[in-house]
């Protein structure tokens, strides 16, 4: 009698992971005549039309607060719902839902305008006292009913106050800059009321959850699929969008294909419009296709190395600028990725406001990293590994479990460094384990690999030192008296023409003491696109917007 | 002793047999659900924390622990084991700690779809097994020898790489269906011959096996003695015994059907149980998997003492008398 076979079927299940891969180059090459027909661009909008995009998952919860900020809930998000600012690609913040805003002196306190109309798509209105709502559940959340603070929402709220229908005030402990641009954030999303009462077994349910934007839920099905349809009466879009009105297209569908190759394959052959996550190895060939690929930045840290200062041999600051300037920040763009990666110039991506560009200080030389590993008095054994004092010129690297390409950059760089003298270690720790064993200024943990997207550069000033609950990415504390007055100076700055200078000023300081080394600059969504579809937007956190998009036939 | 006395012996044996059967169903399940809590765990982590400490969400430890509290993961094993328990007896299967829903909804969710492809596959398996069996008995033999080899062949061929072939040639090219539909009727057609191929592999190895073994058996002699063709002796007289193992092999392909689909409803994009158990498991949402493996206990269960009461009515030898050592043999 046969015996059931399910640890042939487990092994079965992770060949199936790499033969994928195999049977995507061979799917590729049967389909090219099919995905020959290039349609070229331009032409008037549209209108109608169903879009269908293939999503690797739909997440875990959707009760808004827990769910507004994952990279894949975050698309049916910024569908459903308005914010009260837009911020685009560049990090440009224009009116929406607010239609104008005032700080007062020290930015602790702002006032927002609300736009005449705005409904909520059961009809109630998007007024002053739902937005206080918003606030107070975006800044505090309520734990005790299951929903999530927005992480992200400035700690220094105090509270907000509705002076009339359209007019919100709100007041902080200390300067908060950062605080209009963060309401363009993917958590800042605008729900109804009735629906943040609500507990969270309710809004658990998409369906029950009820937003301002241009489409509403026509029917889900958890892990599966959100479909999603225009609302007729939409009309008030952010200008910055250069569209009025309701949406072009009718239907708007989320679907989950767990397999990456067939999600690519199903947009080839013309069964979908969009494959969101396409692996970065198909873009070329899809590319040459003619077909488009999206791979927009989004404002936030560059991917790149948190230097821990207390922990041997970083310690020594020349080490650190040894590592700074041995690194081949080129061969990782020509190697790791493609043409849609950018050189850092910084350790903030180059769209955000008030990033300078400090590639001088990034350029590869290996001959003055050795000459200050000499100077530190490292000298090269017969293995070729740098020593002192006994000590071995090593440490280990923790890829970002977060970010696909990580493991395969950070190979690459212990390449790079073993030509130095440094040994580097490789350890790879899955999502779970690297949560517990890796994080900032922790004793056996040498560099942190920091991939963070944020909206405003001031979040910048909370994670350099360990002043008012910082991060202390570097564990220098508050033992550098420069870094903590340029911190503090950040956040505490009242208008952005007073901050750019110190700003500028900062990111020079912490790239020239190397306190973060950065690698590359990050485009951590990427979308793969049928040539029908025209007129996507991408807002500064790299989500594309189906709302300005129509289907060329 | 009387027949009468005879017969109420049996049913009293028959009562008590049902009793302890039924018994250790319910320890069956109660054990599945108990040690799948133990299992999840021992792992690391929990699946509140785990999500939070995403560094893209910003939450300090003392938020953290604040929400951990809300699902009470902050409660001592022993504790939630109680509380799970206590639950689960009064048929209250909790809430799901990843996506907030209730355990029931999220199984109705996909219960349908993976009932339809495991049907749909073991009829495809039903169908391609016995063809095969017939074809290697009926067929002349430089046909019906390589036919088997057919079982190994398809028992050797990885069902993923059955399903992506089959996706690519009769969706991509010729446009059969469409794989964002993936419950239509042609969709969960090509599903279940991706997933019926592997399993009819081993109902007909059985199949063909006592086949030959029934051919080489007296009365079919006599019967081929009596000029009886080929084709007739193997639906009057072959089929009907050959069938009876196979009873048995389909009550342990049943829970296969179920547990192992999710290869194939990842690849199809099907959203079945195999699906919600890779997306709970990835995050460790203990309510859900707890759920999913008692259910799989139940239909285990069921299934076997399904199998074991059909068996007598298709082989009159076979009673249930009062020897337990006999029903066990029946049910092994």
């Amino acid at each position: 009698m046969t015996i059931p076979r399910s640890p042939r079927r487990l092994r079965a299940g992770r060949a199936a992971t790499a033969t994928a891969g195999l049977l995507a180059t061979l799917m590729v090459a049967a389909g090219c005549s099919a995905g020959g027909t290039q349609s070229q661009a331009g032409g008037e909008p549209q209108e109608g039309g169903d879009l269908v995009f293939l999503i690797d998952s739909l997440g875990p919860t959707w009760v808004p607060n827990n769910s507004s900020i994952s990279s894949f809930q975050g698309h049916i998000w910024g569908h459903l719902t308005d914010k009260l600012v837009y911020v685009d690609e560049n990090g440009t913040v224009s009116p929406w839902v607010a239609e104008s805003w005032d700080q007062n002196e020290d930015a602790t306190q702002f006032t927002l305008k609300l736009k005449d109309g705005v409904t909520f798509s059961d009809g109630s209105p998007v007024d002053a006292a739902a937005v206080v709502a918003n606030l107070d559940i975006w800044a505090r959340g309520d734990v005790e009913r299951g929903i999530n603070p927005i992480g992200l929402f400035p700690k220094t709220y105090v509270s907000a106050e509705a002076l009339d229908d359209l007019t919100v005030q709100v007041d902080f402990v200390a300067p908060t800059l950062g605080f209009i641009p963060t309401l363009g954030y993917h958590g800042s999303i605008l729900i109804s009321p009735e629906t943040l009462a609500a507990p969270a077994e309710e809004q658990a349910d998409l369906a029950n959850d009820i937003g301002s934007g241009p489409f509403v839920v026509e029917s889900w099905t958890e892990g599966d699929e959100v479909v999603l349809k225009k609302r007729d009466d939409y009309d008030w879009a952010p200008e910055a969008l250069d569209h009025d009105g309701p949406a072009y297209l009718d239907t708007l569908t989320y679907k989950v294909v767990a397999e990456p190759s067939v999600r690519t394959a199903a947009v080839q052959s013309g069964q979908a419009q969009v494959a969101y996550n396409p692996s970065p190895q198909e873009l070329e060939f899809y590319g040459e296709q003619g077909f488009t690929v999206a791979a927009p930045r989004y404002l936030g840290f560059v991917n790149g190395y948190a230097i821990n200062t207390q922990v041997a041999p970083f310690d020594d600051v020349r080490v650190r600028q040894a590592l700074q300037v041995g690194i081949d920040r080129d061969e990782i763009l020509s190697t790791v990725y493609t043409d849609d990666w950018l050189p850092a110039a910084s350790f903030i991506q180059s769209n955000v406001p008030g990033a300078t560009d400090h590639s001088d200080a990034l350029v590869h030389d290996p001959e003055a990293a050795a000459a200050l590993l000499d100077e530190a008095g490292w000298v090269e054994g017969s293995d070729g590994v740098r020593t002192k004092d006994g000590q071995r010129l090593s440490f280990t690297l923790h890829p970002n479990p977060y970010l696909a390409t990580s493991q395969a950059v950070d190979e690459l760089v212990a390449q790079q460094l073993a030509e130095l003298g440094f040994d580097v270690d490789i350890q790879a720790y899955d999502v779970i384990t690297f949560g517990e064993r890796v994080s900032f200024a922790n004793p056996s943990i040498p560099t942190y690999e920091v991939t963070r997207s944020f909206i405003d550069a001031g979040t910048v000033a909370g994670v350099l030192t360990d002043a008012e609950n910082g991060e202390n990415w570097f564990n220098v504390g508050q033992s550098d008296p420069t870094l903590t007055e340029l911190a503090q100076d950040v956040a505490t700055a009242t208008t952005t023409e007073e901050r750019d200078p110190v700003l500028d000023e900062l990111q020079g300081y912490v790239l020239d003491r190397a306190y973060f080394v950065p690698l590359t600059q990050i485009a951590q969504r990427l979308y793969l696109q049928s040539p029908d579809v025209q007129g996507v937007t991408y807002n500064g956190v790299a989500y594309a917007n189906y709302y300005t998009a129509w289907l060329a036939e | 002793m009387s027949s009468t006395t005879n017969r109420s012996a049996a049913r009293r044996a028959y009562g008590r047999y049902a009793v302890r059967r039924l018994a250790q169903a319910v320890a069956v399940v109660l054990l599945a659900y108990v040690f799948t809590f133990l299992v999840i765990s021992v792992l690391p982590g929990d699946p509140v924390s785990n999500v939070l400490r995403d560094p893209q969400n910003n939450f300090s430890e003392q938020e953290i622990a604040r929400i951990v509290a809300y699902y009470g993961l902050d409660q001592p094993i022993w504790v939630q084991l109680v509380e799970a328990l206590s639950r689960f007896v009064v048929g209250d299967l909790g809430v799901s700690l990843r996506s907030n829903l209730p355990v029931s909804g999220l199984l109705a969710d996909v219960l349908p779809s993976t009932l339809r492809l495991a049907g749909a596959a073991l009829a495809v398996a039903l169908v391609l097994a016995f063809a095969i069996a017939f074809g290697v008995r009926n067929l002349p033999a430089p046909l019906a020898r390589p036919l088997r080899a057919f079982p190994s062949l398809f028992l050797s061929v990885p069902n993923f790489l059955i399903g992506l072939v089959l996706i690519q040639w009769f969706s991509f090219q010729l446009g059969l269906f469409l794989v964002i539909d993936a419950e239509s009727l042609l969709a969960t057609f090509f599903a279940a011959v991706a997933l019926g191929i592997p399993v009819s592999a081993q109902i007909a190895e059985v199949l063909i096996a006592n086949l030959d073994h029934e051919a080489r058996q007296e009365y079919a002699a006599v019967a081929r003695s009596r000029g009886l063709g080929r084709a007739r002796l193997f639906t009057a007289h072959l089929l009907k015994p050959s069938s009876l193992p196979v009873v048995t092999v389909v009550a342990l392909t049943v829970g296969e059907l179920l547990g192992g689909s999710l290869i194939t409803e990842t690849i199809f994009g099907r959203n079945g149980v195999g699906n919600l158990v890779q997306r709970s498991v990835a995050t460790q949402d203990l309510p859900v998997l707890q759920a999913v493996v008692a259910l799989a206990a139940v239909v285990f269960v069921v299934v076997n003492l399904v199998a074991d009461l059909v068996y007598p009515l298709l082989d009159p030898r076979v009673r249930l008398d009062a020897s337990p050592a006999r029903t066990k043999e029946v049910s092994a």
